[in-house]
């Protein structure tokens, strides 16, 4: 088989084999170098108004609905802190 | 003759690999087809159907992670009186089961369970079995130490048991720890078009939704008259799925059910997952083979589906067979049998469209899921799957030697985790 290509041929064949690979992978290799999405996927959850608590400032001028678990946490948080008034 | 015998060979093998990959395109355009369509598994939290739920997580020397995960149950949306988590420390040499007990100190509804060096270290079955006769609820839920859940994933995965035909619930897994390296972004890709196109479709094709592990349970009753976790088996996941359904009983994938987990971040702790993937699928492929063949209570696709899917890690073995095969009929250079014209026309639209197929399934996986680079790196893939050929290849050898040696024993090689994802988390 190998008999009845000319060394053009063969040089062009060889040739289009590289770049064909070069393109294929030239997506991946854009990404690597400076990724763009690394991920990881955010899971969006949903989370009902029951796990939600609303915080208001001193004058109630200002409200926010936070998440019950990220108000536990924080408090978690406060709570391991020494008391710097004591 | 010799010549021809191979080339009958080669096309055979070609005739195989193209029914896997006519079953990534069917699937992928499936998935495409219905995804303007609302989803049926798509759960908001409902309070009208809340059983109760047992939540077992097998840990052995995970003290990097076991805090996340139990620190992320004692957040569940799930009310904490129908829900009791049952922590089994298996032997484990570090703090894991002193953290655990903290967070049992803490929560009435966290249980640990201890095993010492005597009872444990023998599978993660056997560990999921010591759980199981310590449950008490109607549904049992597994998560593996190193996962991350979203709040309300109890609710999302317990729902499709409203359905009492089904046995076993399924939900999706994302790597938390994607952007790490090489190794971490490639298996996320893989994990997209697993969870996101191949059980989508799987599910809502009627076909062999395949339980693979964690984020998912059963029935407590239906687990238990199946005599739980086979211990003998590396895949036990893979096991306990065909058993449902030859029970009579499906799996429901919950695909809005998700949870983060740690993916493998070198390529041996790569080799030492998908070795043991691979030699416990083997092995159900031998245990279930006949029996799903047999089995008056699949339909004819389900069962077309889970011959593909038990012999699905036998696939890298006939390529690399075909690609040694092609090296003598090379040099033979004789006639094909079907006519050299038919035989370009085949390998030709092999090659171009049929090696495509997986590369198409996470791509559209990765584009439904709105990820507008990651799918960048698909070409990639292409080295998982020449690294996966020598796996197989020795959990296939390594399968038989223990046949015919008569060893039952398996050695349960564990994923190590470090706890590096923890940057990663976002809520």
């Amino acid at each position: 088989m190998l008999e009845n290509v000319s060394p053009t041929m063969f040089v062009a064949l060889a040739f289009g084999v590289v770049m064909f690979v070069l393109f294929m992978f030239l997506p991946a290799l854009l990404e690597l170098r400076r990724p763009r999405d690394a991920g990881p996927r955010k899971i969006v959850e949903e989370v009902s108004a029951g796990r939600k608590l609303e915080i208001a400032s001193m004058e109630e001028t200002e409200k926010i609905e936070v998440d019950q678990a990220i108000v536990k946490r924080i408090s978690n948080i406060l709570s391991a802190l020494p008391n710097l008034e004591a | 003759m010799i010549a021809e015998a191979l080339q009958l060979l080669s096309l055979m093998l070609t005739g195989l690999m193209a029914a896997y990959l006519c079953r990534h395109y069917f699937f992928t355009l499936n998935v495409l087809k219905n995804s303007g369509k609302p989803r049926k598994d798509i759960a908001s939290e409902s309070t009208d159907f809340q059983p109760s739920v047992s939540i077992l997580i097998p840990a052995c020397n995970e003290e990097p992670v076991i805090g996340r995960i139990l620190q992320r149950m004692s957040e569940l949306t799930y009310p904490s009186d129908k829900t009791e988590i049952i922590v089994i420390n298996d032997a484990s040499t570090d703090a894991t089961g002193e953290i655990a007990e903290q967070y049992a100190e803490a929560h009435s509804f966290i249980h640990v369970l201890h095993r010492n060096e005597k009872e444990g270290r023998r599978g993660k079955a056997a560990a999921l079995n010591a759980g199981l006769k310590r449950a008490e609820s109607e549904i049992i839920l597994c998560f593996d130490a190193d996962y991350y859940p979203q709040r309300n994933i109890v609710g999302q995965l317990v729902k499709p048991f409203e359905d009492p035909k089904v046995g076993a619930v399924q939900g999706r897994v994302t790597v938390l720890n994607e952007p790490k390296n090489l190794v971490t972004r490639l298996v996320a890709l893989e994990r997209i078009g697993g969870y996101r196109i191949d059980q989508q479709a799987r599910d809502s094709l009627g076909l062999i939704t395949q339980f693979g592990g964690t984020v998912g349970g059963f029935r407590r009753n239906l687990l238990e008259s199946l005599g739980g976790w086979d211990e003998s088996i590396l895949a036990e996941d893979t096991d306990l799925t065909f058993r449902v359904y030859l029970e009579g009983f499906k799996i429901c994938y919950a695909g809005n059910a998700e949870c983060y987990e740690e993916a493998v971040e070198n390529w041996r702790a790569y080799w030492k997952q998908r070795y043991r993937w691979s030699r416990g699928h083997m092995q159900c492929a031998f245990k279930h083979l006949f029996k799903v063949l047999r089995s008056v209570n699949l339909t004819l696709k389900q069962k077309i589906d889970a011959v593909l899917l038990l012999n699905v890690y036998f696939m890298p073995i006939l390529v690399l067979l075909s690609w040694i095969i092609s090296v003598p009929l090379f040099f033979l250079n004789s006639q094909p049998t079907l006519g050299i014209g038919w035989a370009a026309i085949s390998i030709s639209v092999y090659s171009f469209v049929g090696n495509f197929a997986p590369f198409f399934e996470v791509g559209v996986g990765a584009y439904l899921d709105g990820r507008n680079r990651a799918h960048w790196l698909i070409s990639l893939l292409i080295f998982t799957f020449l690294y996966n050929i020598p796996i197989c290849t020795k959990a296939f050898a390594d399968l038989i030697v223990s046949k015919v040696s008569g060893e039952k024993s398996v050695h349960w090689d564990k994923t190590s985790h470090s706890g590096d994802g923890n940057s990663y988390i976002m809520n």
